[in-house]
C-alpha cells in the first residue's frame, strides 16, 4: 500500500468520524503503513505529527509482537485440579489395595489380571481368554484390603477332562493371588467359554 | 553483636523431595523403573510445548508434597513377574520413608501404586 499524499477525508471511527493529524493526513492510514513494515515515506519523516504518529504505533507494535512472543504458561491450579481429578477418577476404578502397615498400597486391576492370565496360560490344556477381579471398597472386619473375586474366561483343549483341569486353575488362581500379587482371593469363577485343538493357535 | 547463633531453616521443595525418593525406590530389588502418572505425562507434555517455565520438572513416577514436618510421597512403580506385588510395595514404603527421614528430617507417608507387571522381565 502507497500513501502519498493527504487522506481523502476522515476515517470513520466507531465513536464517529476520526479527526486528522494536524497537516490533513489520516492517522489510520499512518497505522497501517507501520502494522505493515512499511518505513515512513518522504512526508511522514518531515511532518512532524505523521512522525509522533509512525513513532506511536511502531512502539505498540513491537510491543505486541514481542509479549506474542512470550512463552504462555497456563495457571499451575487450573491445569493441576483438573488433572487430578481425571487421576482420582482413574485410580478408583483400576487399582486393588494391598495390605500394607506402612501407608497406602495400590496394584492396578489391568496388571494384577495379566498376572493371573498369564499364571493360567502356563497350564497344559487351558488358555485364558479374559480375567476381571473384584475388590470391594474398604478395609475388611480384620482391617484388611477385602479379599478379591476372580472371574476368568477360558478356552480348554479338546478331550481334557473339565472338572479336573477347572479345579487346577482355581488352585492356580488362589495360589498366584497370594504368591505373585499379594492379593488373597475369596472367590473363582470359571467360565469355559470354548474349546481348541492342539496345534490351533 | 551477641554471639548467640542465628536461626537456621531449611526448607525442601516438593520436587527435591521426590527426586530422594525415586532415587531410593529405583534401589530397591525388584523395582524395575518408575512409571509417570497421566498427570505428569500431561505436565510433561505441556512443559515439552511451552517449556519449563523456570521450574525444575519433578522425576517421572514420583511425586511429593511436603506440608510443615511431614510429606506425601506417591510413587508409581513397574515391577517384573517373580515379585510379590504386597511385599514390593511395602519394602519400597520402607525403604523410601527411611531415606527421606535420613536425608531431610521428614516423616513421609509414602504411597506406592504398581501400575504393571512385565511378565517377560
Amino acid at each position: 500500500m502507497a500513501v502519498t499524499g493527504p487522506a481523502s477525508g476522515p476515517a470513520a471511527g466507531p465513536d464517529g468520524p476520526i479527526a486528522p493529524l494536524g497537516c490533513g493526513r489520516d492517522a489510520a492510514l499512518v497505522w497501517d503503513r507501520t502494522e505493515a513494515g512499511l518505513p515512513p515515506d518522504e512526508h511522514e519523516r518531515d511532518c512532524p505529527h505523521c512522525s509522533a504518529t509512525f513513532a506511536e504505533a511502531d512502539r505498540l507494535h513491537r510491543l505486541v509482537h514481542r509479549m506474542a512472543a512470550e512463552p504462555v504458561e497456563p495457571p499451575p491450579s487450573v491445569l493441576e485440579r483438573a488433572m487430578g481429578a481425571v487421576r482420582t477418577e482413574f485410580r478408583q476404578r483400576d487399582l486393588l489395595e494391598l495390605a500394607s502397615p506402612h501407608g497406602p498400597a495400590r496394584l492396578s486391576r489391568p496388571a494384577a489380571a495379566a498376572v493371573l492370565r498369564h499364571a493360567v496360560d502356563r497350564m497344559a490344556g487351558m488358555r485364558a481368554r479374559s480375567c476381571r477381579i473384584e475388590q470391594a471398597a474398604g478395609p475388611g472386619p480384620d482391617g484388611q484390603p477385602a479379599a478379591a473375586d476372580v472371574m476368568i474366561t477360558v478356552t480348554a483343549r479338546f478331550g481334557v477332562e473339565l472338572a479336573s483341569v477347572t479345579a487346577r486353575v482355581r488352585q492356580m488362581v488362589l495360589a498366584a493371588g497370594e504368591q505373585a500379587l499379594g492379593v488373597p482371593v475369596r472367590r473363582v469363577d470359571i467360565d469355559v467359554v470354548d474349546v481348541f485343538e492342539d496345534g490351533q493357535p | 553483636m551477641t554471639g548467640a547463633t542465628p536461626p537456621l531453616r531449611v526448607l525442601v521443595s516438593d520436587t527435591a523431595v521426590a527426586r530422594v525418593a525415586a532415587h531410593r525406590a529405583l534401589a530397591v530389588p525388584g523395582v524395575l523403573a518408575l512409571q509417570a502418572d497421566l498427570t505428569q505425562t500431561a505436565l510433561g507434555i505441556a512443559g515439552a510445548w511451552l517449556g519449563p517455565g523456570g521450574r525444575s520438572a519433578p522425576p517421572a513416577g514420583a511425586a511429593a508434597e511436603v506440608r510443615d514436618q511431614t510429606v506425601q510421597v506417591a510413587l508409581t512403580v513397574v515391577t517384573g513377574l517373580g515379585q510379590n506385588c504386597r511385599d514390593l510395595a511395602q519394602a519400597v514404603q520402607r525403604a523410601v520413608a527411611a531415606e527421606i527421614a535420613g536425608y531431610t528430617g521428614l516423616v513421609a507417608t509414602v504411597t506406592v501404586t504398581i501400575s504393571e507387571v512385565l511378565l517377560d522381565a
